[in-house]
């Protein structure tokens, strides 16, 4: 370290050596800054422990925050725009991963050799889908698609190419299906629905916006040509790089083939049926006109 | 019905044809499953029919259709787990082993059969925990073992309390998945 000589020399010796005076190596002699002690109540003798005198912040009846006294706040005058614009009024498709599904087979809460829709991912308590806060269905999502192994008749309303191509690589198929909020209340709940004693509703086709989704085969829509539909699981497999299984030679070929009509919401059931839950029975209309109207 | 939609729509309203659906659709369509079962109506001459009362029934009644509805009927009980040709399972499940292990202590399993390992996140995230839950027989012997597992992962002096009463052991820190895997390896 620099010796301190006397005199000059010593000076000049620190100089020399010492580092660089900076903000990390000095400080103040003590005593320098003198630092008021806090004395409780400030200055003058004060009672009211930081409340204020009087009214509503001291007594803590204050109104929520953003509350303007009866005007409409501030908050709620200035309108939404461009990404936040109607964000309440969008459809929305809860995520159900490939993980969550293989998951759920292997507990034996979902049924393989049964075709699986939203119906019987609620019994399985897959998710809790709720139509009142604006969801329009299932979103399969690709997390787990390098463990996913099962072979089922999954449908959904929406999936991703990577989750359409895990699922027909495993020897199974997807389709995407749209319900209207009424269906979707009838799906979710059927057997509440039952109960009301109301006949079955014909499922509405998808509105403007989602029929070029719905009617391609790319995404493997309900609406779309079948023929459409298995060459893009041949392009899809040649994109992916996997041999796509023939599903003719399956067992399960059946079960892997059966869809919804367009216009029916359950498996088995058709528009214009009764359930009686009591009686254990279904109840079919014989009426022309309504065979008709039921049919469109 | 299809008209007004064809206008706006005409691709779609092609692939709603009747000859298309019949194509791709297998399951029973309305129309099909009533043609078998139509009754007849009485059709005697010069019996009076009653004008108020339709000449053929309203409806059809089936049973066998009611099977559709019986799979739509929620469950009130977890299913019992199937049994795998290979474990783990494909999303990584272990049955517990059978014969349980040899130990003073057991951790049962919880109800959907995972082993009850959980993080606690207290006083908004800052404390952190892990909680093994549903301790039976001695549980100051596990306390003991996790003693002699857990420097190796948090550092010397881990801290562990031991709740005697409800059956569980809290320790500070973050070790959910090594506790679980040491656990699985025991065999419960």
């Amino acid at each position: 370290m620099a010796s301190a000589g006397k005199g000059t020399r010593g000076a000049l010796n620190l100089l020399k050596n010492l580092p660089r005076v900076g903000l990390n190596n000095i400080k103040p002699l003590p005593g320098a800054f003198f630092k008021a002690p806090r004395r409780m109540g400030g200055g003058k003798s004060k009672r009211k422990c930081g409340r204020g005198h009087k009214g509503q912040g001291q007594r803590g009846t204050r109104p929520r925050l953003g509350f303007e006294g009866g005007n409409t706040p501030f908050y709620l005058r200035i309108p939404k725009y461009g990404y936040y614009e109607n964000h309440s009024r969008r459809r929305q498709y809860p995520p159900l991963s490939l993980y969550r599904l293989q998951y759920l087979i292997d507990m034996g809460r979902i049924d393989t050799t049964q075709p699986i829709d939203l119906a019987s991912l609620t019994i399985g308590r897959a998710l809790n889908i709720n139509p009142k806060r604006q969801h329009y269905g299932i979103n399969l999502v690709e997390e787990g698609a390098d463990i996913f192994q099962a072979k089922i008749n999954i449908e959904v309303q929406y999936a991703s190419e990577l989750a359409i191509a895990t699922v027909e690589r495993n020897g199974g198929t997807i389709t995407m299906s749209y319900y209207d909020p009424m269906s979707l209340h009838i799906l979710v709940d059927p057997i509440g629905f039952f109960t009301k004693g109301i006949p079955i509703p014909k499922r509405a086709l998808p509105p403007e916006d989602l029929v070029e989704y719905y009617t391609s085969a790319e995404s493997r829509g309900y609406l779309a040509d079948p023929k459409e539909i298995q060459k893009a699981r041949l392009a899809l497999a040649e994109k992916y790089g996997y041999k796509l299984p023939d599903l003719s030679l399956e067992e399960r070929f059946k079960m892997l083939s059966i869809r919804k009509d367009p216009r029916q919401v359950l498996f088995g059931l058709g528009a214009g049926w009764l359930v009686d839950m009591n009686r254990k029975t279904v109840l079919k209309p014989t009426d022309p006109e309504l065979l008709e109207f039921y049919k469109s | 019905m299809a008209a007004p939609f064809g206008k706006f729509c005409p691709r779609l309203s092609s692939r709603l044809s009747p000859s298309f659906q019949a194509e791709r659709c297998t399951t029973p369509k309305v129309s099909a499953c009533l043609c078998s079962q139509q009754a007849t109506s009485p059709s005697a001459e010069g019996v009076r029919t009653d004008p108020l009362k339709p000449a053929q029934p309203e409806f059809v009644e089936s049973r066998e259709d009611f099977k559709w509805v019986e799979r739509l009927i929620p469950r009130h009980q977890i299913p019992p787990i199937p049994e795998h040709p290979n474990y783990p399972t494909p999303c990584g499940w272990v049955p517990p082993r059978d014969p349980p292990p040899d130990l003073p202590y057991s951790v049962r399993r919880s109800r959907f059969c995972h082993i009850p390992v959980y993080q606690r996140f207290r006083k908004g995230g800052s404390r952190k925990q892990t909680v093994i839950a549903h301790i039976e027989g001695d549980i100051w012997a596990l306390e003991k073992e996790l003693e002699e597992f857990l420097p190796a992962i948090i550092g010397r002096n881990p801290a562990i309390q031991v709740n005697e009463v409800a059956r569980k052991i809290v320790v500070k820190g973050l070790v959910m998945e090594e506790v679980k895997k040491w656990l699985l390896e025991k065999g419960f």
